[in-house]
């Protein structure tokens, strides 16, 4: 049977009909008109737009299935590539053979790292290659990319290549990667990538008037963000010269000027397309495959899209830093704090990525939203040759907060104060300063406490 | 045994980049018909920013959300921004193209004075009107106006701005500075259920109080704040990436990561605290990050308050909890007389 | 080669695909049916569910060949040219998809729990949405989708009961 015949009804849906809309409504419903339940269709037609619960039209589209995600995009002649990981922590590249992979039927071109005309980016250092060309980092880095007819040919292309390693050493712990007698992970530079310190009052002295002083360490693990959608993306050319990349990228400016740069191309012959992505939450916030994909697109003449499995989602891409955080608290037998001094020793992975950022709002945020006179927080970010940590909701927020409110319930307990009693003491009010000195505005810290307790029916026990 | 405990999380978040410029840049085009078109370089990535940033739109030019077509993520038809990332987007983005729609209206405000017999400034945008402030019943809906305007007049109302939060450089030695224009605030509190011959752990509810600024969508707010909460609640009990000796990974697939399932999410209560912020957006601030930033924290301490130990190094798995229980019975029975 | 002929949304298909295909590569790659979607190809986050002879299945642990003579129905075949079904209102009504890319399968597993039991308790469309992993909406809004349609399907079979009665 020639299924060509059966052409799905779909494409002649009337998603107008779908609506339901009366283009006759005023624009402003009558009192009388509102349904007991409101409807979120409504919604949409309120002229007073703020404060709406109106519905996403691209939900529809969800809803439907019909939202185009890359995977979802076919164009002719399209090629699919994968790439091949390295699955060693730390190595020099001895070699690379890619004749076996090329010879292969189905097989349209492979591309290593060395033809990359600036194999190298980064939001801060550009310290991560597109594909490892002389040194690998971390077990997930990429060593090459193949294009071919099909996934499954790019797949057994993929173990055909040889590479050889010499393996070097390598440095899991960061805490270890600190010392200067741990192998450097990008020598020859310190594997302490970048530090920021923060420094109010004299927590010494703040120390030496308080009435108890309280102390602990508290650390978190490393975290993958886990879209449901992997990092996918196609490059295709135009017969111009003119690279047109589909990415589940958040960020196509910051994109382009990376494609830019990796490849040597003028802005203007790049164009960054972003489909609907599906889950970004800090892990599609860069290049990945990009580079590569283009180059093979350029040998092969044909479009060329790569979808990363979900177990490179893992070694592959960038994940939550992992940060090992010590506070200590001089507080008054009130539980008022008076100083907090805090060190915080963030896992960097095998590249900087998001670090940079990571660290500084993890060192600034750290203290909690507290009137604390004397503070002291200083903040390390250092490599190891595990997958790079980056972006991820929070930026280091929520690893500090699970450590400066633990250690606020142990402050409370050590005092007999109630927790929510405790908290509300020293929070921040409308225009207290921040630990850098900012006078802060439209800040309602209480008044979540508040509206939570009163929420959950706290009832307060000292 | 079950034992139950409650806890708290409380936190701050900065809303933008650390400092660092992060500007934003938006096109709005009011059609001859009076709806509208809003061109900006943020990518949907599921948050519903698309919507957001189009009722804002929407408010500015007095028409409903459904009158406002959002077209982004393409360097070669949209402007330039920073992205969708910090929780930037309702508030950088949102404000940006709030100064849009403001230049485009001030055009529809000149092609409408002479028809409405004012002046510019003494015009306002209400329920698809262009009428005089205070009053009303002299008014030209905005279709008409639009059209004189572009058909006319020779004068399309289409209207582009940028915006990037004003920020002080942090000094290198003591990180004073002002490194963010604005932060959010929320409060969770979590219940939980400690079984204490298991070591296991179940959320039973989280009551979170979230400031947002003005909730353009509350609807997105909520989405935003169960979204969060569940991966906080992971991040409290189940996930972590394991390594082995040679720094390679474990558990790269969804069957040995242990993320939140339909089963592992507690009951949530949300409520929004509009904290009015004069910077934002008609006082809007953002949402997506900092809904996962207090869970946590708030389960840990439940724990805490349920079976009195204390877990310093997350994921509190089971085995964890359960160890930490014994330890403590154990410590106990070493008390000498 | 797998000749594969088969029931999907109510039209009979037929492929000729290597035997190693899953009902998902199927689905996407040859009758273009892109709605399923691929998450992690192993049966681990339920964003290829599709309903098959009345169950909801993982479509990538399943073969093509073993869908030969089977009735399929994936998220292209539930809404009319008059209506969305539901399950698909109720979802977007409120606020249950966000990225959406595990709503198509949410949606199936919602659909396959609700034509076998028409008022689902909580614990019960907990169980039904525990297959689909989702990182977006931390699954509160899905089940109230789920109530909410649960409800309107209750309405419609009572109001055609009553129709036919009269």
């Amino acid at each position: 049977m020639d299924d060509k015949t059966e052409v799905l009804e779909r494409e002649q849906l009337d998603i107008e009909i779908l609506r339901d809309v009366n283009l006759r409504l005023p624009a402003v419903v009558p009192r009388e008109a509102f349904p007991a339940v409101p409807l979120t269709v409504d919604a949409r037609l309120q002229t007073r737009a703020v404060g709406q619960r109106a519905t996403r039209p691209d939900c529809r589209m969800h809803g439907l299935g019909q939202t185009k995600y890359i995977d979802d995009i076919k164009l002719p002649g399209m090629l699919y590539a994968r790439i091949k990981r390295a699955g060693i922590s730390s190595a020099r590249i001895k070699r690379i053979d890619t004749s076996a992979a090329e010879a292969m039927p189905g097989v349209m071109a492979v591309v290593i790292g060395e033809e990359i005309p600036v194999n190298s980016f980064g939001p801060t250092f550009q310290d991560q290659p597109v594909l490892a060309a002389d040194r690998v980092f971390h077990a997930g880095d990429g060593v090459a990319a193949v294009a071919a007819v099909t996934e499954q040919i790019a797949n057994e292309a993929l173990e055909k290549i040889v590479v050889e390693y010499e393996p070097l050493p390598a440095v899991f712990d960061p805490v270890e990667a600190m010392r200067d007698v741990a192998p450097k992970v990008h020598a020859p530079n310190s594997n302490i990538y970048a530090s920021k310190v923060v420094r109010i009052g004299d927590v010494e002295k703040g120390f030496a008037v308080s009435d108890h002083i309280f102390e602990g360490r508290f650390s978190t693990q490393m975290i993958e963000h886990v879209s449901l959608e992997p990092h996918a993306a196609i490059a295709d050319w135009d017969a111009t010269g003119r690279l047109t990349i589909y990415a589940t990228i958040g960020r196509i400016t910051l994109a382009r000027a990376d494609m830019a740069r990796t490849l040597k191309l003028p802005m203007s012959r790049i164009r960054l397309i972003g489909t609907t992505v599906g889950g970004n939450f800090g892990g599609k916030n860069e290049i990945s495959q990009e580079p590569a994909l283009a180059l093979l697109s350029k040998k092969t003449g044909r479009p060329v899209k790569s979808v990363f499995t979900r177990s490179e989602e893992f070694t592959s891409s960038t994940t939550r830093h992992p940060i090992i955080m010590d506070y200590k608290s001089g507080v008054t037998k009130e539980g008022r704090i008076v100083a907090r001094q805090i060190r915080l020793v963030l896992d960097g992975g095998a590249y900087c990525s998001w670090s940079a950022t990571t660290l500084g709002k993890a060192c600034i945020l750290s203290p909690g939203p507290y009137k604390i006179d004397n503070v002291l927080t200083e903040a390390f970010v250092v490599y190891t040759n595990k997958t790079m940590t980056g972006a991820m909701r929070g930026f280091g927020a929520p690893q500090v907060c699970f450590a400066y409110e633990s250690h606020m319930d142990d402050i409370a307990k050590g005092l007999g104060k109630d927790q929510l009693e405790i908290r509300l003491l020293n929070a921040f009010d409308e225009g207290s300063s921040s630990p850098t000195g900012q006078v802060l505005h439209s800040v309602v810290v209480k008044e979540t406490l508040n509206k939570a307790a009163a929420r959950f029916g706290w009832e307060s026990q000292s | 045994m079950k034992r139950r405990g409650r806890g708290i999380g409380c936190m701050w978040y900065p809303i933008g980049f650390t400092v660092d410029a992060n500007p934003s840049a938006a096109t709005v085009k009011v059609n001859e018909d009076g709806t509208a078109t809003v061109l900006t370089g943020t990518v949907e990535t599921g948050q519903g920013a698309l919507t957001v940033l189009g009722q804002i739109a929407a408010e500015a030019l007095g028409i409903a959300t459904d009158d406002v077509h959002v077209v982004s993520g393409d360097t070669d038809v949209t402007p330039m921004d920073t992205g969708a990332i910090a929780s930037r987007t309702t508030y950088v983005t949102g404000n940006a193209i709030y100064l849009a729609a403001e230049a485009a209206k001030a055009i529809l405000f000149e092609a409408a004075a002479p028809m409405l017999g004012v002046k510019p400034s003494q015009l306002e945008a209400k329920d698809r009107m262009i009428q005089v402030k205070n009053f009303p019943q002299r008014a030209v809906t905005i279709g008409e106006v639009a059209f004189r305007s572009q058909v006319v007049l020779g004068q399309p109302a289409i209207g582009s701005a940028t915006w990037n939060p004003p920020t002080v450089a942090m000094d290198p030695e003591t990180g004073q500075g002002k490194p963010f224009a604005t932060y959010v605030y929320a409060t969770q509190i979590a219940e939980v259920d400690v079984d204490d011959e298991t070591g296991e752990v179940e959320v039973l509810r989280i009551c979170a109080a979230h400031d947002c600024g003005t909730a353009i969508n509350p609807m997105l707010v909520e989405g935003q704040v169960e979204g969060g909460i569940s991966m906080g609640v992971g991040m409290a009990l189940q996930e972590e990436m394991l390594f082995d000796a040679n720094g390679r990974i474990v558990n790269p697939s969804l069957t040995n990561y242990i993320m939140p399932t339909s089963l592992d999410m507690p009951e949530i209560h949300v409520d929004i605290v509009q904290g009015f912020d004069p910077t934002g957006p008609f006082g809007a601030k953002g949402v997506g990050e900092p809904t996962a930033v207090p869970t946590a924290a708030a389960i840990l301490n439940a724990i805490h308050d349920a079976v009195g130990v204390r877990i310093t190094a997350l994921p509190a798995t089971a085995e964890k909890v359960l160890a930490a229980i014994k330890a403590k019975k154990g410590a106990l029975k070493q008390i000498p007389r | 080669m797998t000749d594969v002929t088969l029931t999907v949304n109510g039209q009979t298909r037929s492929a000729s695909v290597p035997p190693e295909t899953t009902l998902l590569v199927l689905l996407r790659e040859h009758l273009n049916l892109t709605g399923a979607k691929l998450g992690c190809d192993v049966g681990d986050c339920g964003a290829c569910t599709v309903i098959v002879d009345g169950m909801a299945v993982n479509s990538c642990l399943m073969l093509a060949g073993q869908a030969n003579g089977r009735n399929v129905t994936t998220i292209e075949g539930l809404a009319t040219r008059d209506r969305l079904h539901p399950v698909q209102k109720a979802f977007e009504d409120t606020g249950a998809l966000q990225c959406g890319f595990c709503g198509p399968g949410a949606i199936m597993a919602s659909k396959a729990l609700l034509d076998d039991n028409p008022n689902p308790s909580v614990k019960e469309i907990r169980d039904a949405l525990s297959g689909s992993l989702c990182r977006c909406t931390g699954y509160t809004k899905m089940i109230d989708a789920v109530q909410e349609a649960a409800r309107v399907l209750r309405n419609e079979a009572t109001k055609e009961l009553t129709d036919a009665r009269t």
